[in-house]
């Protein structure tokens, strides 16, 4: 409920709401979590300077901006399997501006972010409109589409082959801590703006209009224009880590951009939990860091990771995020006591 | 057991006794050890390990008055941009090599090109791209030490074209991959070069069923077909097919080798294919290396093993006649080797000045095989020329 | 280029294209129309019909008729034994089969890389040689493939017309709850679903090994086809998937041939986005 219809019912409004899926009333608690996160987000690099594990986090990073981005649009009720193909047109648009036109870097990050929110507005309406199970086809298809695309464009791509030789985002910023803080910090941006879209009256009406289409349209909300308006963003807000991201390892191609790097993203999102933002940032670190750490039997990992999503899918529909509501049931049952 | 309690003391007063102490150098290894580029990633591995063990056989490394046991950490990169990038960083940053043999595939030898230049490791890489060898840094700590197709392709058509005049007309098929892409033009333009009219035609990759396409080719009267950087797999069917499909001039292969898997794919239909070859096994040098490759490992030998038991050698003479573990002076004493021969590809020569601005290119020999009989069968070899 | 012979050639190849895409467009269609759980382990399945067609008939020599029944059966069973542990979870849940059976896919498609390895294999041939008729070319076991497929359709639709159990599989395709109240035993006609559709996936997993090349990750593209097919024809719809099959092999044979392989790629997937957005339930589908 929003907070002027409580205020009118004479409900007490709780004073600190920063998102609205699990609840009111524990603001508090989530504000000091995420103190502590940020320091130790901020910290780290300084006690552990090693530029293999800054590698890694610069990479958890990134791909945070695509899971929480496609969180969006998951949370409006769809499944995007072309969202690493907007990741790579925000790659290659804001590489082409920098190397080609010779923009500066901040102009070719806005034109990637840009470029994919431009072809998802063009796009958007027409396939926004169908359901569930078509919208992760048409996708599909759409992901393979652009990839091929990549692929023949050679000219201006670099066809299969790619793009070499990209210079850093900034001098300043080619140092391992350097890239670290620069990519957590417009990471932090990102996720922080889909953290205000998600606690806000816009975030109520994804909801809604995720469970009840029709009746969330008896209510006012627009929803094609809302549908269309998120996945703009979610785009565009891949397209910044396509350019970050081309930065950071100055060599893109479009096997980065394909089917199976989309179906990660919806992964990390299923495997972290589907309707709270802290499920795609959890989804993303175990998908990033668990393989670098657990080298050496690359198949038994997937092996793992394939027998996991189907736990997940089948006991656990909310991800894992809802395994601290789950054990809280669970004790709180065992106590015998109600929340 | 109490015999091997003996054998196991006297081995350790052996070692405690030793001329010296042996200390521990550690080689990193970049390939892909998942996915399907796998074997490839097991070939670097297992060539390596085979010029450890000729090191270890003679007493180890003996580099400026220490002996050294090398040792191999291999990691996998995935054959992505990404896990190479990963790959090189955790062998630098956490294992601290020195020096990295591999990758193998363009997009993560591309990305590890930066960062071996920028924190000074030495590389010994394969790769197809220009990019990897002609670069901002000027390769200044990587070098390729296998053969690209601008090294051989040129060599081998010259040749074919003095052997057969007749032929007129080549179709090239390929994948739309990096390797693809990047070999299709320098074969358009050699094959121009010696008056031949070409015809391409690109596939996605994944693509098993080529009648079509061959259909296609049929009505062009192509009279050479040649399989280029075909994955052995579809090299096989690419051919079966096009024989099934009535084709029924020259097939022959710029690019591979991928004659063990056109044999056995295509049977009968093989026969007279000529193709590129990195080893002839039936080299009095080549025995050596077969058998102290089957002595550990049993199946077939992958051809780029060799490949990379030769780069591995190559480094470590480096590493003896510069005295140090100093990548600096290892760099300069890889030219400075130029002559030594391991034994299988030639000796030491390096080139590719007016490809790459540099000459940072291994020219290893090569050969030319056909299959008769169902038996590969070497015809020439040839060393790429330094230019 | 437009010649009969070429034609002719291009519409034999057409066929050969169809036969596999049909045999695995159908199982996939049925484990929707049934069960709604859309089958992304459907290519992992194909892959072990592949690898049992190999070790029986390569490696242990039974004639291979036997084979590549035994192989398909084998492979159904197998999928028999997962039915508790992963389909049944997954029942009437579109959304979660999607993922869930996509993991399942992960787990067996890399524990198949751990037992068997990495590298292609082939099967060796049934028939070596190539039929003349006329002026057109068709290599024997091609012909062979076309003959198995076109059997193993006809009793499936056989099965499914004349037979009882056929009939409530039709009902349940049409409308679960109405058949169970009608006294049609959901579970029973779950798991013949499942092993059907399983075994046709085997059975075209073998043949595609057999005509093309083994490994563990050979599964993809079948599955890929047989998604776009399905959607084309229409998920659920039987005839559809069959109509979908014929008319993306004849369109890849046609467009390949004459105007290469990256413009059939972007015709066809334009195509299949166009239909999916102006009629999503495909060409026989039934509007939700």
């Amino acid at each position: 409920m929003t907070a002027s219809i409580m205020r009118k019912m004479d409900i007490p409004v709780p004073k600190v709401a920063l998102s609205s899926a699990t609840g009111e009333g524990r603001g508090g608690w989530r504000l000091s979590a995420l103190l502590v996160l940020a320091v130790f987000l901020v910290g780290w690099p300084l006690l552990l300077p090693n530029p293999f594990f800054l590698t890694v986090g610069t990479l958890i990073a990134l791909n945070a901006i695509g899971a929480a981005s496609l969180h969006l649009i998951i949370r409006t009720g769809h499944i995007s399997l072309a969202h690493a193909a907007f990741v790579g047109v925000g790659a290659y648009a804001c590489v082409l501006s920098v190397m080609t036109l010779g923009l500066p870097y901040w102009v070719g990050l806005l034109m990637g972010a840009g470029a994919s929110g431009s072809l998802a507005l063009i796009i958007g309406p027409i396939v926004l409109r169908l359901t569930g199970k078509y919208f992760v086809l048409v996708t599909f298809l759409l992901g393979e589409i652009i990839r091929m695309v990549f692929v023949e464009w050679v000219p201006v791509t670099g066809g299969s082959n790619g793009i070499f030789g990209i210079p850093t985002a900034h001098p300043i910023v080619s140092t391992p801590h350097g890239q670290y803080y620069f990519v957590l910090a417009i990471a932090a941006l990102c996720i922080g703006l889909c953290a205000c879209i998600l606690s806000s009256q816009i975030g109520r009406a994804m909801d809604a209009m995720r469970e009840a289409e029709q009746v969330a349209e008896c209510a006012g909300v627009p929803v094609i224009r809302l549908k269309v308006t998120i996945f703009v963003l979610a785009c565009g807000l891949a397209g910044v880590q396509g350019g970050l991201l081309a930065h950071f390892l100055r060599y893109i191609d479009p096997t980065a951009f394909g089917w199976v790097e989309s179906l990660n993203l919806v992964v990390m999102n299923v495997i972290g939990g589907m309707f709270h933002l802290a499920g795609p940032l959890i989804g993303t670190v175990f998908l990033v860091a668990f393989p670098e750490f657990l080298r050496g039997y690359v198949e038994l990992q997937r092996v793992i990771f394939g027998i996991s999503i189907i736990v997940v899918m089948a006991a656990l529909p909310g991800g894992m995020v809802e395994i601290g509501a789950r054990t809280r049931d669970i004790i709180a049952g065992a106590r015998g006591r109600k929340r | 057991m109490f015999g091997r309690l003996v054998v196991a003391a006297l081995v350790a007063l052996g070692l405690a006794s030793g001329a010296s102490a042996q200390e521990e150098l550690k080689i990193g290894g970049i390939g892909s050890l998942s996915g399907g580029g796998t074997a490839w990633g097991l070939a670097l591995q297992r060539g390596i390990e085979l010029a450890i063990d000729d090191v270890n056989k003679a007493g180890g490394l003996k580099i400026g008055g220490k002996v050294y046991r090398p040792r191999l950490v291999m990691v996998d990169d995935q054959y992505s941009a990404t896990g190479g990038r990963t790959a090189a960083q955790r062998l630098i940053s956490v294992e601290n090599v020195k020096f990295i043999i591999g990758p193998i595939g363009s997009p993560s030898v591309l990305a590890v090109v930066p960062i071996m230049n920028q924190a000074k490791v030495l590389l010994l890489s394969d790769g197809f791209a220009v990019s990897i060898l002609k670069n901002e840094f000027n390769s200044a700590y990587n070098y390729r030490v296998m053969n690209s197709n601008v090294e051989f392709g040129p060599a081998m058509i010259k040749w074919l074209h003095q052997k057969r005049p007749d032929l007129k007309k080549v179709a090239l098929i390929a994948p739309n991959d990096a390797v693809g892409q990047a070999v299709v033009p320098t074969l358009v333009t050699a094959y121009k070069a010696n008056g031949f009219e070409v015809w391409t035609e690109f596939y996605e990759r994944g693509t098993k069923e080529f009648t079509p396409l061959l259909t296609r080719m049929l009505a062009q009267n192509i009279d050479l077909f040649d399989l280029n950087s075909n994955a052995p797999g579809e090299a096989g069917l690419l051919l079966k097919q096009a024989r099934e499909v009535g084709y029924k001039n020259m097939i022959w292969q710029v690019g591979g080798p991928s004659v063990d898997e056109i044999i056995a794919i295509g049977g009968p239909l093989a026969e007279g294919f000529i193709s590129y070859d990195v080893f002839d096994f039936n080299d009095p040098h080549a025995k050596a290396f077969v058998s102290a490759y089957h002595a550990r490992w049993s199946g077939i030998i992958n051809a780029q093993a060799p490949g990379w038991y030769n780069g591995a050698k190559i480094l470590f003479k480096a590493m003896e006649t510069a005295g140090t573990l100093d990548v600096e002076k290892v760099r300069e004493a890889l030219k400075t080797i130029e002559g030594y021969d391991p034994g299988i590809f030639g000796p030491v020569a390096w080139g590719g000045k007016s490809d790459y601005d540099v000459e940072h290119q291994l020219l290893a020999n090569f050969w030319i095989t056909e299959v008769k009989n169902g038996k590969a069968n070497a015809l020439t070899v040839i060393t790429p020329e330094k230019h | 280029m437009f010649t009969s012979a070429i034609l002719a050639q291009v519409i034999l190849n057409g066929v050969c294209l169809s036969a596999i895409y049909v045999l695995v467009a159908l199982g996939f269609t049925l484990l929707f129309g049934i069960m709604k759980i859309v089958n992304f382990a459907h290519g992992a399945f194909a892959m072990l019909g592949g690898y049992a067609l190999y070790y029986l008939y390569a490696e242990f020599r039974l004639p291979y008729p036997a084979a590549i029944l035994l192989a398909s059966v084998g492979v159904a069973a197998c999928a028999l034994v997962l039915e508790p542990l992963v389909f049944r979870w997954f029942y009437q849940k579109m959304f979660q089969s999607m993922i869930g059976l996509l993991g399942l896919n992960m787990a067996i498609v890399f524990t198949g890389v751990i037992v068997f390895d990495v590298y292609e294999r082939s099967i060796p041939p049934v028939f070596s040689g190539v039929v003349r008729l006329g002026p057109l070319i068709a290599p024997t076991d091609r012909l062979l493939i076309v003959g198995i497929a076109a059997a193993v359709l006809a009793a499936f639709w056989a099965f499914m017309t004349r037979t009882r159990y056929g009939l409530a599989m039709r009902a349940a395709a049409q409308d679960v709850e109405t058949a169970e109240t009608q006294g049609i035993d959901t579970r029973v006609i779950y798991l013949l679903a499942l092993f059907i559709s399983i075994f046709m996936a085997a059975l075209a997993g073998g043949i595609y090994a057999q005509t093309y090349a083994l490994s563990p990750f050979m599964g993809d593209r079948p599955l890929m086809v047989a998604f776009i097919v399905v959607i084309l024809g229409g998920m659920g719809s039987i005839p559809g998937a069959a109509l979908g099959g014929i008319l993306f092999g004849f369109a890849e044979s046609f467009l390949s041939t004459f105007y290469g392989s990256a413009v059939s790629s972007f015709v066809s997937f334009g195509v299949v986005i166009a239909l999916l957005i102006v009629r999503p339930w495909g060409l026989l589908g039934t509007p939700e």
